[in-house]
């Protein structure tokens, strides 16, 4: 009696185990690799990840849109990017930067969101005409109330106020009068040291100095009895008093990374970005001939007739039809503030402005 | 060639090394060249630098679309330039000849492409190429101009 090989529902023994290998090998291994991914590696890490991709906005921006964290928990965020090279930051008040991430590259960092909140993952690199389009959000909830409002979703006060006195942001601001000859705030100090108690007191209030343009301040001056020259150096060293040393540097750094694509790295509105924007049509709207341009902030006209709540509003609100983002949930208040001074270093004070 | 025109070109000769040679009363003075690099996908403005040896090449690096870098072969140069962002490279160019510089920074599915060249050449100065000009000038004079009927002596 000849010996056949076993058989089972019409295959051989040797057919079962290839069957298996094969089912082993095209089932089991992707599933095996999402069973890490998804169940293994968060039953084993200590902390939770969250793994970031970060591509132009043509071909989905960054992703995951949105995040939810509890504040005080621990976490590893992984962002990787495909196609070029972005610089990844996380804001506002976090001081979270990871730097550019090539592609290829993965970059790591572990952070525990303290205080509830809604936080922008941005993109601080020109990466395409739709860089500024780049973001997604990180909602750190209250653990103890996860369903209640989240604080920064609070108005904020100067906008709000700008809103009640019914100021247009759009509205054209061209300074009735600008200066014959380049400023010169160190002769301003002199100036407005010779005044002394003679200048008038609402022009040594910050308060006052903010919700008022330089061309306004210069007509009091001019009114005061100073020649015209004299009293656009006085209004310059009082615009740009606020910053100086550390702060100015920072502040000259977050509007290199943030601003100078579009607005130029000297302020003069003529950066590669806003080729970049005009070339796709960006800004140009109801039948206007050409887009609406980045604001130079070296243009006097403009710029003088414009109040440092005016721009903190413009800034904090973006928009404006243009490829402006809005830097409110990037940026502290603080922040804002300190951008729209360094603003007026452009103005005033070109030549202090730190260089590369 | 004769003999005779031989003995002839042979102190031109020696007055062309001379011209290549001799030391110069004043140093070749080395120049400082301001160029500026606009990078883009995928490629370089200009695409090709000319500069001298010894010539101090100071860089303005602009990037008009995404991040890019610059790398010079053998010269250990290499910065990466965002868009908006002006960067600033200073190196003396010390050795002559033909250098590939590349895009240093993963930038796009041409990024492989994207070269340009930095030629640098030898620093003759203007004096020696005139000098010489001028002795290859007369040793052809020389040697085209009719010799004596009978020839010079030595020669058959």
């Amino acid at each position: 009696m000849t010996e056949r090989p076993t058989r089972t529902a019409g295959r051989t023994r040797g057919e079962i185990v290839a069957l298996a290998a094969l089912v082993v090998i095209l089932v089991g291994f992707p599933a095996g690799v999402l069973l890490y991914q998804f169940v293994v590696r968060p039953a084993v890490a200590d902390v939770r990840t969250i793994d970031l991709l970060a591509r132009v906005p043509e071909t989905g921006g960054i992703t995951p849109e949105t995040i939810k964290v509890a504040a005080g928990e621990p976490v590893r965020l992984r962002v990787s990017v495909p196609d070029v090279t972005h610089g990844i930051a996380i804001g506002p008040g976090l001081a979270l930067d990871l730097g550019h991430v090539d592609p290829g590259q993965v970059k790591e960092v572990r952070v525990t969101f303290e205080r509830p909140g809604r936080y922008t993952v941005y993109c601080n690199v020109w990466c395409s005409p739709n860089h500024w389009r780049m973001r997604s959000t990180i909602l750190v909830y209250d653990p103890a109330r996860p369903d209640a409002a989240l604080p920064s979703d609070a108005p904020d006060p100067v906008i709000e106020s700008l809103a009640a006195r019914h100021v247009d942001l759009d509205a054209p601001h061209e300074a009735p009068a600008v200066p014959a000859r380049p400023f010169a705030s160190e002769r301003g100090a002199r100036v407005v040291d010779r005044l002394g108690p003679a200048l008038p007191a609402d022009l040594a209030r910050p308060e006052w100095r903010r919700r008022h343009s330089p061309a306004q301040a210069w007509a009091r001056l001019v009114a005061a009895g100073l020649a015209r020259d004299e009293a656009w150096d006085a209004v310059a060293h009082l615009w740009v008093g606020a910053l100086d040393g550390a702060r100015l540097e920072a502040v000259a750094t977050l509007f290199r990374k943030n601003c100078a694509a579009c607005h130029g790295e000297s302020g003069d509105g003529r950066g590669p970005g806003a080729a970049a924007l005009a070339a796709q049509g960006i800004g140009q709207h109801g039948g206007a001939a050409a887009p609406k341009k980045p604001a130079a902030f070296t243009r006097a006209g403009s710029m003088l007739g414009g109040t440092s709540e005016l721009y903190y509003a413009k800034v904090r609100r973006g928009g404006m039809g243009t490829g402006m983002p809005s830097w409110g949930p990037v940026l502290t208040r603080d922040e804002t503030w300190m951008l729209v001074d360094y603003l007026w270093t452009l103005q005033f004070r070109p030549a202090r402005a730190p260089r590369v | 060639m004769t003999r005779a025109r031989l003995w002839l070109l042979l102190p031109f000769g020696a007055l062309a090394l001379v011209v290549l040679l001799v030391p110069l009363p004043f140093a070749p003075a080395p120049v400082t060249r301001e160029l500026t690099v606009v990078a883009r996908q995928f490629a370089f403005e200009p695409p090709v630098l000319r500069v001298n040896r010894g010539d101090r090449v100071r860089l303005t690096l602009e990037a008009s679309d995404v991040v890019h870098g610059l790398h010079v072969d053998e010269y250990g140069v290499d910065a990466r330039v965002e868009p908006g962002i002006a960067r600033r490279v200073e190196f003396v160019a010390d050795r002559a000849g033909k250098f590939r510089y590349r895009c240093s920074v993963s930038c796009g599915p041409l990024h492989p492409f994207m070269t340009g060249e930095l030629v640098v050449s030898p620093n003759l100065p203007f004096v020696r190429a005139v000098g010489l000009t001028l002795v290859v000038l007369a040793a052809t004079l020389v040697s085209l101009r009719r010799l004596p009927p009978g020839g010079a002596p030595g020669t058959t």
